[in-house]
């Protein structure tokens, strides 16, 4: 069963074609990876998945519904939630505050709730900053909670992120470049927590250059090269494709498993 | 309340204020296509080039010319010394747009406020520069202080593009207006520009004021509504366009003209602003559409 | 962590001292904390949501003649009046916010001017209803029924009371998911709405609320002074509020009330000088901007704890 099915996605800037007539589905409960080098695409993908914007043709069905064009915010109310290249944290706020943030779609309080702290409310409250610990201790940051964001390292800002986006309780997250910034050994308790939250029931697509990552983490990888889709199956059918070599020459190395 | 049969006379006399408009709503365009910034203290100097160029005359002696040319090179040198003071300042430090903004405002009213204390707050006014009655073209009285208005505003805005066409300095600055870094990349002098402009705007306000005083008066709280006016000529011209902002002014002008004709005096910037609001939610780029 | 009491501190003893002074102290902390009802609400547009409007003394302008016009003309009492002036302005804020919420910087910054500077003009050409420049006088003061407050310490405690339960209300909200969502709209738009939080919504709603605070200024202005005149609501209230927001903090909550007080205060030691004022004013806001742009009750603390 897919989860994500991409059709004859295309997008264009004036001239330039970002994405080319790219299709695959993504299955569920399990982690793909789109690779690719760089100004493949992959960003732009995600942005036309998540409906940061919309494409020049094709259309995006998530859970079998159509969501091309919708509302990053109407995307992400159906469960479809995603990181950003370019870390978009709340650096005013402290890590917790970030992640209780992520929490928003589950939790009902309004201006009412807020002035006059009803019981609902108040264990609401509970629940959202019960939540948004356990998450920061999921991901490794939990003796940071109360540090401000923006203070943080750039990979375990990523890692915030990442944080933030499972608060909201996606059964798709989107994860771009989450390893970008960590060394081997955070690389390596990265994978197996993008393997965990997959075993957890949420599906996870994300793009990656560490391939000593995607080849452990992921079930299925997808090549980009020029916005066109090269080719997708399994790591190690991938890694020895020579379409995808070849794109890869003089790139980053396909390392071992 | 006249009927608009008068439409000659109407557009006439909204040509007349709405060259005026025109030349405030550059200077607001030549600041932010410097810099990014919308200068909300635009409307003193307005203000100052009538206000100096009377202060000159009366208590100095002056003729006319003689005062209008320096007020316009004082009002200038002031809009340097607030570059400097004000938004040089902020810009090192990498304020937000909104802090910008109301710097520049507590600008104006600084201006504003020493005005006030310096003359009073009588109002004052200029003589018109040709002591002559009006001529009558087809049955509309046109004034020689418009004819000077629309000359002199023409006349400028001529210079204007000759300047940023041929000269290396109005090149300069319109690489600037396209791209900030590339252009100091290339060595182009870019926080001086940024001061030049300053300077370029308040002389642009400065004539503004001078050749409209005649028409009305002059006091220290006439700036606001100015620049209000010169924002919406820029707005509706398309922003970062300075001759579509001159296109812009005369645009309100005509439409405040017949406004006044049709519902009276008062309710003259309760049309300006409508139109300045009408065309924020439904034409951001202005009637000539974005630039470039 | 004492430190960051300070302020209160200043507050509640300058407020104190008021009470029990009495007389002109009194009617002086009156208008701060008038103006304190107005600067809550600009904070939580300006500060929590990070926002911009230069044209919430329209909302005040509202509040105020609806106040004024129902009690004098149509002999209503005080508090209803002033409940129904705060439901006009926030309807209004609800049609003209859901156009201009949609700007982004500069434009958004000049649609609240013309919005302000229009509903100045409307006070002073719509004579029938607002008597124009002559204003509008022998408007009843603050009370129920048979029972008013008339006073200078009356008064000054009404306006405690009810300034406590805005600094209340905007330090609940604060600490609440609305504040949350809020904050998340000034962090980063993009981010917010890719975690569902509809930007365009909470943005309407913080600018509701601001409008609503800025109604209560205005009727509890009016009732205290007993006379209004489209002076009270133009541009000089717009740079009094700015200099207040960021001289006590803005994103704080104490902030408002601090710097209302320290505002209203400092220019009575100028009294006589009152064309000088709104020259320091300006002078002062500049400076405040240049070189401590967050506020000074920001210079009292690294970092406010939130919720």
């Amino acid at each position: 069963m897919s989860i994500l099915r991409v059709e004859g996605l295309t997008r264009r800037f004036g001239g330039l074609v970002a994405v080319s007539d790219v299709s695959f589905e993504v299955p569920e409960g399990r982690v793909t990876a789109v690779i690719g080098p760089n100004g493949a695409g992959k960003t732009t993908l995600f942005n036309l998945i998540s409906g940061a914007m919309p494409p020049s043709e094709g259309r995006v069905f998530f859970e079998g519904q159509d969501i091309t064009g919708l509302a990053p915010e109407t995307v992400a109310r159906r469960g479809l939630v995603r990181t950003f290249q370019l870390v978009k944290l709340f650096s005013d706020l402290t890590v917790l505050d970030n992640v209780k943030i992520g929490t928003h779609l589950h939790a009902r309080g309004g201006l009412f709730a807020a002035l006059f702290r009803p019981g609902w409310a108040r264990a609401e409250e509970k629940a959202v900053a019960a939540k948004a610990a356990e998450l920061l201790d999921f991901v490794g940051l939990g003796d940071l909670a109360d540090a401000p964001a923006s203070g943080l390292p750039y990979g375990r800002q990523r890692l915030l992120e990442m944080a933030r986006a499972l608060a909201a309780r996606p059964r798709l997250v989107l994860l771009d470049e989450p390893a970008a910034g960590l060394n081997a050994e955070e690389s390596a308790r990265l994978s197996a927590i993008i393997r965990k939250i997959a075993a957890g029931g949420t599906t996870v697509l994300l793009i990656e250059h560490d391939m000593t990552l995607v080849m452990n983490t992921a079930d299925e990888v997808v090549v980009l090269d020029f916005g066109r889709k090269v080719t997708q199956g399994p790591p190690d059918q991938v890694r020895n494709n020579p379409d995808v070599i070849a794109a890869y020459l003089g790139g980053v190395e396909i390392g071992h498993g | 309340m006249g009927s608009l049969s008068y439409l000659p006379q109407i557009l006439v006399s909204g040509i007349g204020i709405g060259c005026v408009y025109g030349l405030i709503g550059i200077g607001f365009c030549v600041i932010y296509n410097a810099s990014g910034i919308v200068n909300f203290a635009q409307g003193a100097f307005v203000m100052l080039g009538g206000m100096v160029s009377f202060v000159l005359m009366q208590r100095v002696g002056l003729p006319l010319p003689l005062a209008a040319l320096i007020a316009i090179a004082g009002v200038a040198a002031l809009g340097v010394v607030i570059e400097r003071l004000v938004v040089r300042p902020l810009w090192n430090r990498n304020a937000t747009m909104f802090v910008m903004i109301l710097a520049t405002l507590a600008a104006q009213i600084v201006v504003e406020r020493s005005t006030l204390i310096l003359v009073g707050d009588q109002p004052k006014t200029l003589p018109m520069f040709t002591d002559r009655p009006p001529l009558m073209i087809g049955g509309v009285a046109i004034s020689y202080q418009l004819l000077w208005i629309v000359g002199c505003s023409l006349a400028v805005v001529g210079l204007l593009a000759l300047f940023f066409r041929t000269t290396r300095t109005g090149k300069a600055m319109r690489a600037v207006a396209i791209d900030r870094e590339a252009a100091a990349l290339q060595g182009i002098p870019v926080s001086r520009m940024l001061a030049l402009a300053f300077a370029l705007s308040a002389a642009l306000g400065a004539i503004g004021g001078i050749l409209i005083t005649p028409t009305q008066f002059t006091a220290f709280d006439i700036g606001v509504p100015f620049a209000i006016s010169g924002f919406i000529a820029a707005i509706v011209g398309g922003f970062g366009r300075p001759f579509g902002a001159f296109l812009g002014g005369l645009t309100l002008g005509v439409i405040q003209s017949v406004a006044i004709v049709s519902f009276g005096a008062g309710l003259k910037n309760v049309a300006a602003l409508s139109v300045l609001l009408i065309f924020l939610f439904i034409r951001p780029s202005g009637i000539l559409g974005p630039a470039k | 962590m004492a430190l960051a009491a300070l302020p209160w501190v200043f507050a509640v003893g300058l407020v104190g001292y008021a009470v029990l002074a009495g007389g002109y102290l009194a009617t002086v902390v009156s208008f701060a904390l008038i103006y304190a009802v107005f600067v809550v609400g600009l904070n939580v547009f300006m500060g929590f949501t990070a926002q911009v409007s230069f044209g919430q003394n329209a909302f005040a302008a509202i509040g105020g003649y609806g106040s004024a016009v129902l009690t004098t003309m149509f002999g209503w009492e005080p508090v209803p009046a002033m409940l129904t002036g705060i439901c006009a302005a926030v309807l209004g804020a609800l049609i003209i916010g859901y156009p201009t919420l949609r700007l982004k910087g500069h434009y958004l910054a000049m649609a609240t001017l013309a919005i302000g500077l229009i509903t100045y003009e409307i006070t002073v050409e719509w004579q029938s209803v607002t008597q124009g420049y002559m204003g509008i006088s022998g408007i009843p003061p603050l009370g129920v029924g048979k029972w008013t407050v008339t006073s200078d310490r009356g008064q000054l405690i009404v306006l405690v009371a009810i300034v406590a339960v805005c600094l209340f209300a905007a330090a609940r909200i604060r600490s609440s998911r609305l504040g949350r969502a809020f904050f998340a709209v000034a962090g980063s738009e993009e981010a917010a709405r890719a975690l569902g939080i509809d930007v365009a919504r909470y943005k309407l709603a913080a600018f509701l609320l601001s409008a609503g605070f800025a109604a209560l200024a205005g009727s509890l202005f009016v009732h205290v002074v007993g006379f209004v005149s489209p002076e009270v609501f133009g541009l000089h209230m717009v740079i009094l509020s700015f200099t207040m927001l960021y001289v006590g903090g803005i994103g704080t909550v104490a902030g408002p009330l601090i710097g209302a007080l320290i505002v209203s205060l400092l220019p009575e030691a100028f009294r006589g000088f009152k064309d000088y004022q709104d020259l320091a004013y300006g002078v002062a806001l500049i400076l405040l901007l240049i070189y401590a742009p967050r506020g000074l009750s920001t210079l009292f603390r690294r970092r406010e704890a939130k919720s």
